[in-house]
């Protein structure tokens, strides 16, 4: 399966340099759309999200983004409110609070 | 179950006392499952932040390469070279189980290409690419693996919050429930017995009084 990247020019720029070739170039207003088409693709095992341009996703579809199995989509960047939202909710407490929060 | 659908009969008491006894074993096995789960969870927690640290190292360490690249050698350069780049990375997903719940198993087939692999040309290209190039390499490694280590947590919390759900609603529904429609059979039961004994006794003294 491949590894696929979704994000603006500069963020896949790099990943093109590692080799990877299914990359999705997006702006702001097609962001969501691609990667709905990006995650109907089988053949896409990893796709890699810049975690701040998750925000331009409505929240239910970001939800599916995050809760998808395959593709896995990793958001990558210092954004884990999605997860730590997950584990505030399932255990029911902060886990990831830190002392400056 | 109000008590008004309630038959104060012997045999429902006796099915509602087997009905207790394989909720309250269910509950049991919920129970340890959600314990469990929950100890996975911990230590599958430390693996996902501490890959989350990774993923965000090796990316600022990757974005700042790629831009000491561009500023050196030109946006246009890093492009072409980018553009000019043979093979693809792979990633193999399978599964496996962990108390009883499917989660993805990532392999990687990614790994650092040699730099007379890269399909870029060695001398029109500097060593500031070839360095944005392993960091990025090095990241994506990082990235597959904290694809499946994200995923099982995502995957774990889901089932926790399932089985939450499955121990609550008998700890503080069925079970509860069902001890009151108990309670209650045995209540009508006794008070159908104690009317008997009283009729029988009436019933006796009109005979008597009769003779």
């Amino acid at each position: 399966m491949d590894i696929a990247v979704i994000g603006n020019e500069d963020f896949v720029l790099g990943f093109r340099l590692a080799g990877v070739r299914r990359v999705f170039t997006t702006t702001e207003e097609n962001y969501e759309p691609t990667i709905l088409k990006a995650m109907e693709d089988e053949s896409i095992g990893v796709l890699a999200a810049d975690s701040s341009d998750l925000k331009f996703l409505k929240p239910h579809v970001r939800q599916k983004v995050m809760d998808s199995i395959q593709p896995v989509v990793v958001p990558i960047g210092r954004d884990e409110s999605d997860l730590r939202e997950k584990v505030k909710r399932a255990i029911g407490v902060d886990l990831y609070k830190t002392e400056d929060d | 179950m109000s008590t008004q659908e309630i038959t104060p009969t012997r045999s429902v008491l006796l099915e509602t006392k087997k009905k207790i006894k394989l909720s309250q074993s269910g509950y049991k096995i919920m129970k340890m499952k959600r314990d469990g789960l929950i100890i996975e969870f911990f230590e599958i927690m430390e693996k996902a932040k501490e890959m989350r640290d990774r993923v965000v190292a090796d990316y600022l360490n990757a974005m700042e390469k790629i831009h000491i690249a561009s500023a050196v050698e030109g946006a246009i350069a890093v492009k072409s070279a980018a553009y000019a780049l043979k093979g693809d990375p792979q990633v193999c997903l399978s599964c496996k189980s962990i108390m009883g719940m499917t989660v993805p198993k990532v392999d990687a087939e990614c790994g650092c290409t040699p730099i007379l692999d890269r399909g870029y040309g060695v001398i029109s290209t500097s060593a500031y690419i070839e360095e944005a190039a392993k960091a990025f390499e090095k990241l994506l490694e990082t990235m597959v693996l904290a694809a499946e280590v994200e995923t099982t947590m995502k995957r774990l919390l889901d089932e926790i919050e399932k089985t939450k759900r499955r121990v609550n609603a008998p700890e503080f529904k069925v079970i509860p429930e069902l001890q009151e429609a108990e309670a209650f059979i045995e209540f009508r039961l006794e008070e159908m017995e104690r009317e008997n004994t009283i009729r029988l006794k009436h019933l006796k003294r009109k005979a008597e009084a009769a003779q």
